[in-house]
């Protein structure tokens, strides 16, 4: 849409771009932590750790740039949309990265553990599924992509599988072996946050269709209970 | 005139350069900054204008992916916008022309700050990134400052290269050193175990000795078949790309591994049944000994995991198009393409062996070539593969040009399917003989 205004249209670019650099900074959050964990490499993780603080400025700072120009600029419909979503994501985008801390803080604790080189593959590959994901969803997100963003969120189950299959490994590991348990209880926990993370993916698909076409995406996804199904696998 | 830099050259032609040609000599400054226009060629008549239509197509057609970035201030994130990109790096960010931040092209941090650095500070910087993806890349970006454009705009080079595959390479080697490893110091400590125990306590109890000599033999033997199937798996890759040049009849092949395979399917308890072969010959371009150990590595796991009692059924089809030879035989079962050929047209033969073991979930399907990959909750004890076997036959199959898929419904046996290209002569073989 024209604006007459240029500064308006500037804003509402800028908040866009300030979305896309967050997002951005979630996306290297989650690839670094998982290569934390993969890589038992700790500096990696501290670093995750200390870059928490940028997430969480940059969320603040989108959130008031937002609200002024909520309440300056009274924008409508789409813009009114763009506005919105663009707080939203990045309410989003700022709890991927706290979870990705907790990624990198678990990994501190592992480090100090017996290797458990299938499972930390298991989570690797977990975690690559995950963050291809958030990539995808962005860049539907940054260039405005409907049908990108409906194929994320339509295929929300392939992340909650590879969660099920990762729980039921690491139950195994820990029946076989008292020893694992704590470096597995981690995992686990490390496990349900990428489950999570891919949660706020689809959650971002779906706000990312709202901004787009001003029409919630139909709630009839094929949706399995993950505890539902882990107790009938049992 | 011959020492004047290219580009003072360029500003005092009688003619305009237009706005990205401007870019585009900052580009060849920052590479070679002393380049002049005898480094083109000339020594004393001026180019020709000619040239300059080169040199913009030399960057659009360049590889890899080549920007120009432009920003005014260091707080207006939207303002820094990409001013130039050449095709490279128009398909790899999949850009379009309305939308020119730089962010929709690039928006990991530590890239965003060498950009920064680059526009703000005059400095150069190199990060790498990853995307993660369906595929995932490793690229690696420069930034470069380059000088400011006319109203005070900011310009930065910002060059991309994708280094996917040397890092693939790079992490594979680590991955399979530290699995091999693995795997033979399980077998290792156990015979390490057992030999002190046969010096310690065990000494003079000769029914002990017996029972622990067994288990040494066994595992001996597993590390020596470890061992043998990590030399024919790097025979194979050595050879991958070399096109087999020998024809195989895949019947007699067939007929081979049946034989030999006899004894130890009797030994298992389990039947195996050749069904329908049809007449006529199934030549098929290949190496019949890589052939043979696709087959066998088959029909052994089929026999493994059939069980007692069980049945493993080998079937042969000729003439099949590769959808016919991938088509699902069982409505309900869970089915994966392990490997596809690149150009499946021709006729295929397709080798079929199912077992009636306990099948496979679905979510294992992807991993089953994945070396070392043993499905979870197996009884290790009585299973001596190597975690090797469908490894090889994917490695195998993909020289020959050939695919393999699995399919399975769980409780009810696993199939695994191998097609082959028929021969383009194989007719005229059948009437030679």
């Amino acid at each position: 849409m024209e604006h007459t205004v240029k500064a308006y249209s500037e804003e509402l670019n800028n908040l866009t771009a300030e979305v896309t650099r967050l997002g951005g900074l979630a996306e290297a959050q989650l690839s670094d932590s998982i290569d934390a964990v993969a890589h038992r490499d700790l500096p990696v993780a501290h670093q995750v750790i200390d870059r928490d603080d940028k997430l969480d400025l940059l969320q603040a700072e989108i959130e008031r740039k937002a609200i002024r120009l909520i309440a300056l600029r009274q924008p409508v419909a789409q813009d009114l949309r763009h506005t919105v979503a663009a707080m939203k994501i990045s309410m989003q985008l700022e709890r991927c990265g706290d979870l990705a801390k907790n990624i990198a803080k678990r990994c501190l604790v592992l480090a100090g553990s017996e290797p458990l080189p299938p499972l930390t593959r298991s989570i690797e590959r977990m975690g690559q599924l995950v963050t291809s994901r958030v990539k995808e969803v962005l860049d539907a997100y940054s260039k405005g992509d409907i049908e990108r963003a409906a194929s994320v969120w339509s295929r929300d189950d392939e992340v909650d599988e590879h969660y099920d299959s990762l729980f039921r490994e690491l139950l195994t590991y820990m029946m076989a072996d008292p020893r694992t348990i704590n470096a597995c209880a981690h995992l686990l926990f490390i496990a349900k946050n990428l489950e999570r993370i891919g949660d706020h993916a689809t959650n971002i698909a779906e706000i990312v269709h709202f901004e787009i076409t001003g029409e919630e995406l139909q709630s009839d996804r094929p949706k399995w209970d993950s505890l539902q199904r882990s107790a009938a696998v049992e | 005139m011959s020492d004047m830099p290219l580009k003072s050259w360029l500003t005092t032609a009688p003619f305009r350069v237009r706005g990205w040609l401007d870019g585009l000599f900052d580009v060849r400054r920052t590479i070679a900054p002393t380049a002049t226009a005898a480094d083109f060629g000339r020594t004393s008549d001026p180019p020709a204008v000619d040239l300059l239509a080169p040199l913009y197509e030399v960057v659009e057609a360049l590889p890899d992916p080549v920007m120009v970035i432009g920003a005014v201030e260091p707080d207006d994130f939207a303002g820094r916008r990409i001013l130039f990109a050449n095709l490279a790096a128009r398909e790899m960010f999949r850009l379009s022309a309305e939308n020119t931040l730089l962010v929709a092209a690039v928006r990991n941090p530590e890239v965003l700050d060498v950009v920064d650095e680059a526009l703000f500070k005059d400095r150069l910087g190199q990060a790498a990134y990853e995307t993660g993806g369906a595929q995932e890349r490793y690229r690696r970006a420069w930034a470069r400052p380059l000088s400011p454009a006319q109203g005070g705009m900011k310009r930065a080079l910002l060059l991309v290269r994708d280094e996917t595959d040397a890092r693939r390479n790079e992490r594979m080697r680590a991955d399979f050193l530290a699995n091999a490893s693995h795997e033979l110091r399980t077998p290792l400590a156990s015979l390490a175990g057992f030999i002190d125990t046969l010096r310690g306590h065990a000494k003079d109890d000769e029914a002990a000795r017996n029972r622990f000599l067994d288990i040494m033999d066994r595992q001996a033997w597993r590390m020596a078949r470890l061992i043998e199937d990590l030399m024919s798996l790097s025979r194979i890759e050595l050879n991958e790309h070399i096109a087999p040049q020998g024809q195989v009849d895949l019947r007699l092949a067939l007929a081979d591994v049946v034989d030999a395979l006899s004894p130890q399917a009797r030994e298992a308890g389990v039947t195996i049944r050749q069904t329908a072969v049809e007449k006529g010959r199934a030549v098929v371009t290949g190496d019949r000994d890589q052939i043979v150990q696709v087959v066998q590595n088959l029909v052994d796991n089929a026999i493994k995991y059939a069980g007692r009692g069980g049945t493993v059924d080998i079937g042969l089809e000729v003439g099949l198009a590769a959808e016919a030879a991938v088509t699902l035989r069982k409505p309900h079962a869970a089915r994966l393409s392990l490997l596809t050929p690149d150009h499946a047209d021709g006729l295929y033969a397709a080798i079929r062996v199912s077992d009636t073991g306990p099948g496979l979930s679905r979510q294992v399907l992807p991993r089953l070539t994945e070396r070392f990959y043993r499905v979870e909750g197996q009884k290790s004890g009585e299973r001596l593969g190597t975690g090797l076997g469908l490894a090889i036959v994917k490695h195998i199959m993909n020289r020959h040009r050939g695919g393999l898929a699995v399919e399975s419904v769980e409780g009810e046996g696993a199939e695994f399917l191998v097609y082959f290209p028929l021969a383009a002569n194989a007719g005229a073989v059948t009437k030679a003989s």
